[in-house]
Order: C-alpha cells, then sequence, then structure tokens
C-alpha cells in the first residue's frame, strides 16, 4: 500500500481527505505538527506528500523548498491560491503537480495514480496478457490485439483498480482527463467494443458490469 | 489671454485716466500754459500708462498661457503644478498657493480612497480563498458518501464556485496593480481544465464537446484565460437550443502573425441589435430575459481581461443557428527574437 502524508491545516478537509485516499486503497498519514513539518515529513518516508500551501508556521512553499533539499519524493501542491505566479514558482521549486481548491476528488485521484506512476515501475500485465501502454497493444503467446487510445484508457484505469468497483463518472473523468471528451454513448460503444477484443484474446467476461452503477475488471 | 478682455479688465484705470486728461487739459488750458507743454505733458503720461498695461499684460500673459496648454495636453489635468514656474505678480502667487493646497488636499483624499479600495481588494481575496475551502470539503464529503448522495448537490455546489470565481476575477480585473503573469501556455491544457470543471453539466445535458487542432502554444496567462474560457463555455451550455443535438466545437488556427481559438455552438444565438452590447456591463439583452438568472457580468469581465492580457476578443452570432466566440492571440515576434 503506498503512503501518502497529508499536509493542511483546514480540519474539515483533511478528514475527509483522509477518508478518500483510504477509500481509494492508500494509507493516508495526517500531518499534525506543522512546527517541524519537512522533517516530520521526511521520517514518515511516504510515497508522496499532498502540500498545501498557507500553512500556520512554514509556507508549503518553503517546505516544498526544504524537502526538496533532502529527498525526490514525490510532491503534489493542493491550494486554493489560484494565481499563476504560485503555480509557476510552486513547480519551479520541484513540485510534480498542483492542484487547486476546490478540485474534482475524481481528479486529484487521477493525478496522484498519474505522479505515483511517473515515479514508479510499472510492470504492467493483466493475468496472461502483456500490455505496451504506449501502442495501445495487447499480447498473449504471439496473438496480439489493438485497442484504441480511448479503449486502452478505459482500459488502464480498470487494470489499477482490479477487483473493485469503477463508476462511469470515474471512467468518464479518466478520459476528458486524456483530451477524450466523449459523451455517454460513446463509452458504452468503448467498453462493449473492449470486451469484444478482450473475448477474442481470451478474456472473456473479465469485465463486469454493475447495473446503474460500473463496472468491475475481474 | 486675449489683449482686449484684458484691457476691458483695466477699465477701471482707462477711464479715470481720461477723466484725468480732459481735467488736465482744461486746467492747462485755464491757466492759459503753453500748448507745448500741454502736449508733452499728455504724451509723458499716456505712455507710462500704456509701458505698464503692457509690461503688467506680458508677464500674466506669460504664466497662464503655459498653465492652459499644459492643462489641455496634460493626460492628467491635476498634475498641472509640476509643469509651470511659481509666478512673479502677487495674485499670481496667490493663486498657485491655492491651487497647490487644493491639489494636495485632493491628493490626499485619492490616497484614502485608493487605500480603502486595496483593503476592500485584499479582504475579498482573503474571503475566496477562505470561502474554498468549505466548499472543498463539501466536494469531498459528497463523494465519499457518492452512493447515498443526489448529483444534484454537485450541480448546486459549482454553481457557488463559479460565482465565487466571477467575484476573485472582477476583483483582480478591475485593479490597476498587475495580477497576472503571461508565460507560454498551452492551449489545450487550458480547454482541459475547462473541459473537466464542466463535464458533468455537459454530459447531463447532452451538449457534445469537440475539441481539434488545439495544440499551439500562446502568450497568456493560464488561470486568466481558463476563467474567461469558462464563461464563453457556461454561456454555451446555459443557451442551447431545445430539440437538436446540441454541441460545442472548440478549434484553433494558426496565421502568419496570430493564433485565434473558436468556440462554436448551435444554440440560441444572439439577436443583431444585442450583439454591440453584450461586452458591455450588466448588459443581459433579449437572451438574459428569456432565462432569467444572467448578471451581464462574465463576458464584461472576461472582455476586460482579454484587453489587458493583449487578446481580442470578438463574437458572431445568427438567431436559431449558432454563436462563435473568437479569441486572438498575437505571436510574440519579440520574445522569439530574444531567445
Amino acid at each position: 500500500m503506498k503512503k501518502i502524508v497529508i499536509v493542511e491545516d483546514d480540519v474539515g478537509i483533511r478528514t475527509e481527505l483522509e477518508q478518500l485516499l483510504r477509500n481509494a486503497g492508500y494509507l493516508p498519514y495526517v500531518l499534525q505538527d506543522f512546527k517541524e513539518a519537512t522533517n516530520e515529513i521526511i521520517k514518515q518516508a511516504p510515497d508522496l506528500v499532498l502540500l498545501d500551501i498557507h500553512l500556520p508556521y512554514n509556507n508549503g512553499q518553503i517546505i516544498l523548498q526544504n524537502l526538496r533539499k533532502k529527498t525526490n519524493v514525490p510532491i503534489i501542491m493542493v491550494t486554493s491560491k489560484n494565481t499563476e505566479c504560485d503555480e509557476v514558482l510552486s513547480m519551479s521549486y520541484g513540485a510534480d503537480d498542483y492542484v487547486t481548491k476546490p478540485y474534482n476528488p475524481n481528479i486529484l485521484l487521477l493525478r496522484i495514480v498519474a505522479v505515483l506512476k511517473r515515479v514508479g515501475e510499472s510492470t504492467l500485465q493483466y493475468k496472461d496478457l502483456d500490455i505496451n501502454m504506449q501502442k495501445g497493444v495487447l499480447r498473449k503467446e504471439g496473438k496480439e490485439i489493438v485497442l484504441t487510445k480511448n479503449e486502452m484508457i478505459i482500459f488502464n484505469y480498470l487494470l489499477n483498480h482490479q477487483n473493485k468497483m469503477v463508476t462511469r463518472d470515474e471512467l468518464m473523468t479518466a478520459l476528458w482527463d486524456s483530451d477524450a471528451y466523449i459523451n455517454d454513448n460513446a463509452l458504452t460503444v468503448n467498453i462493449s467494443r473492449l470486451r469484444q477484443k478482450l473475448k477474442e484474446i481470451g478474456q472473456e467476461d473479465s469485465i463486469e458490469t454493475r447495473k446503474g452503477i460500473g463496472y468491475i475488471l475481474l | 489671454m486675449s489683449i482686449k478682455k484684458f484691457l476691458k479688465d483695466k477699465l477701471y484705470i482707462l477711464i479715470p485716466s481720461f477723466f484725468l486728461l480732459i481735467f488736465l487739459s482744461l486746467f492747462f488750458f485755464a491757466f492759459k500754459v503753453d500748448a507745448s507743454l500741454l502736449i508733452v505733458t499728455l504724451f509723458l503720461f499716456i505712455a507710462l500708462l500704456f509701458f505698464s498695461l503692457i509690461f503688467d499684460y506680458i508677464r500674466k500673459r506669460q504664466f497662464y498661457k503655459t498653465l492652459l496648454t499644459n492643462i489641455e495636453q496634460l493626460d492628467k489635468a491635476y498634475l498641472v503644478l509640476e509643469m509651470i514656474n511659481k509666478p512673479t505678480f502677487y495674485e499670481g502667487k496667490l493663486f498657485y498657493q491655492a491651487l497647490y493646497t487644493i491639489n494636495k488636499s485632493m491628493t490626499e483624499n485619492v490616497g484614502a480612497y485608493e487605500e480603502q479600495v486595496r483593503n476592500f481588494k485584499e479582504y475579498i481575496e482573503m474571503w475566496i480563498h477562505e470561502v474554498k475551502l468549505p466548499i472543498s470539503s463539501l466536494l469531498l464529503m459528497i463523494h465519499n458518501q457518492k452512493e447515498k448522495i443526489d448529483k444534484k448537490w454537485l450541480k448546486e455546489i459549482k454553481r457557488i464556485e463559479d460565482t465565487v470565481e466571477q467575484v476573485l476575477y472582477y476583483v483582480r480585473s478591475e485593479n490597476a496593480t498587475k495580477d497576472y503573469l503571461i508565460t507560454e501556455v498551452s492551449l489545450d491544457k487550458v480547454i482541459k481544465a475547462v473541459a473537466l470543471k464542466n463535464k458533468d453539466y455537459l454530459l447531463e445535458n447532452k451538449i457534445d464537446l469537440h475539441v481539434s487542432n488545439v495544440q499551439f502554444k500562446v502568450f497568456t496567462d493560464a488561470k486568466w484565460l481558463e476563467f474567461i474560457l469558462n464563461q464563453i463555455v457556461n454561456n454555451s451550455m446555459k443557451y442551447k437550443r431545445e430539440n437538436v443535438e446540441a454541441y460545442i466545437k472548440i478549434e484553433a488556427e494558426e496565421t502568419n502573425d496570430k493564433i485565434t481559438l473558436y468556440i462554436l455552438d448551435n444554440g440560441i444565438g444572439i439577436p443583431t441589435s444585442d450583439l454591440p452590447r453584450v461586452f458591455d456591463k450588466s448588459f443581459t439583452g433579449h437572451n438574459g430575459r428569456l432565462k432569467g438568472k444572467a448578471t451581464g457580468m462574465g463576458l464584461f469581465i472576461a472582455k476586460k481581461m482579454c484587453k489587458e492580457l493583449g487578446h481580442t476578443i470578438e463574437m458572431e452570432s445568427q438567431v436559431e443557428k449558432y454563436t462563435k466566440v473568437s479569441i486572438t492571440f498575437p505571436k510574440n515576434r519579440f520574445y522569439e527574437v530574444v531567445r
């Protein structure tokens, strides 16, 4: 389980954020003491840090600079300060991404996945299938299936949440986040085509439909 | 300063002098003084009188002429005192002193207002950052209980968010201080942010979004541009036509000296009579009355921000057919040369 440190001084947000991350299968740790923020964060040895800018004692950008002197841990700035200047500064101090409040929780989760993936290793495999993300190819013992961009985004999202419920809304967010602004019908069509292709390569019934809620990749 | 009016102003000297001369002539005549003495006296008197009047005219003319031309030419007329020399004559000195005092009191007064506006702006910005915290909390809460909570809650929260955002950018664009940062921005990134923001509404109302050919870089402030596009897309969504397959098309085009971004919808359109005024403050027009809930602020702020950033924004439309907004980003040659 990936450990994520939440650095946020608003109690309401921080509790909900903790629950959101726990539900998404991460191990959240909420920082309580902002005085020694930098050292506290390093002591936790997290896989990722969610860092607010407006904090008591030191502001987030200073903590960010201090962290960068000592560690390469992925950092996402989460803040209500939304001037271009703040964003450019944060990125230049070495933040991996920048999300402004109020954010869509699905998008925050997508960003976390993206940043973690950028850093970590990604051995992509599903059962007996080898997956080449860049080319959009599924391979099995010499047999090859080519997925379209949209099908690959959907498959990839389902794969990242294997054996968990994925709502249509989450899939939609993932697609739109990759510049594929498709509508509801197109999503249905894409999923049935993906099912068809998986069937062709011997993975029948791997995507289960939960009516009115979403899908599960088994 | 006209000499005629100046002399008219000096009648109180000229008339007594005229009578004085007549009396003097009669007097000399009565005492049988030699005529040549009379002529010399009269000549001297008149010469001295005119000499002093002309001297007075010249120095006053000099002062008032510089004063008036400066007032006319200066962009900020109240700065005129910096441009003129202190006059040498008594009335002028009084006048100058009075101007100086008035100016000082006005500057103080304006300063107090500026301070007030700045404080207010700071408070609003702070308040907006504060109010975003409970909004974020609410969004997270809804997400964490998504099985139990209706989507319409999200819609209302989005409305709050949009209104709050509008206030923030209004305050930012109203102010003379530069609250933006121009960098090289990818158009597709900004469009993506706007699309994600409006995803739920677009899907729910079956409005298709077609984005093509937007892989361009432009010089702008990403946050400001996002706000501007959001205003336009919001209008397209709000004024969609029923009974047709509604769509919003976003595409860009590059020419020699500029990049133009088009946002096209097949909505209810805008009457030709309303078109020239859509960017005016508080203008709601025919469509606004139709749907209600229009503040007439969105496009006004958008236009203002475009002007500040150096973009041009234009709108064309046909009722019951389409509305097309174009935003033009000039290419910055200077920047390329420097690089």
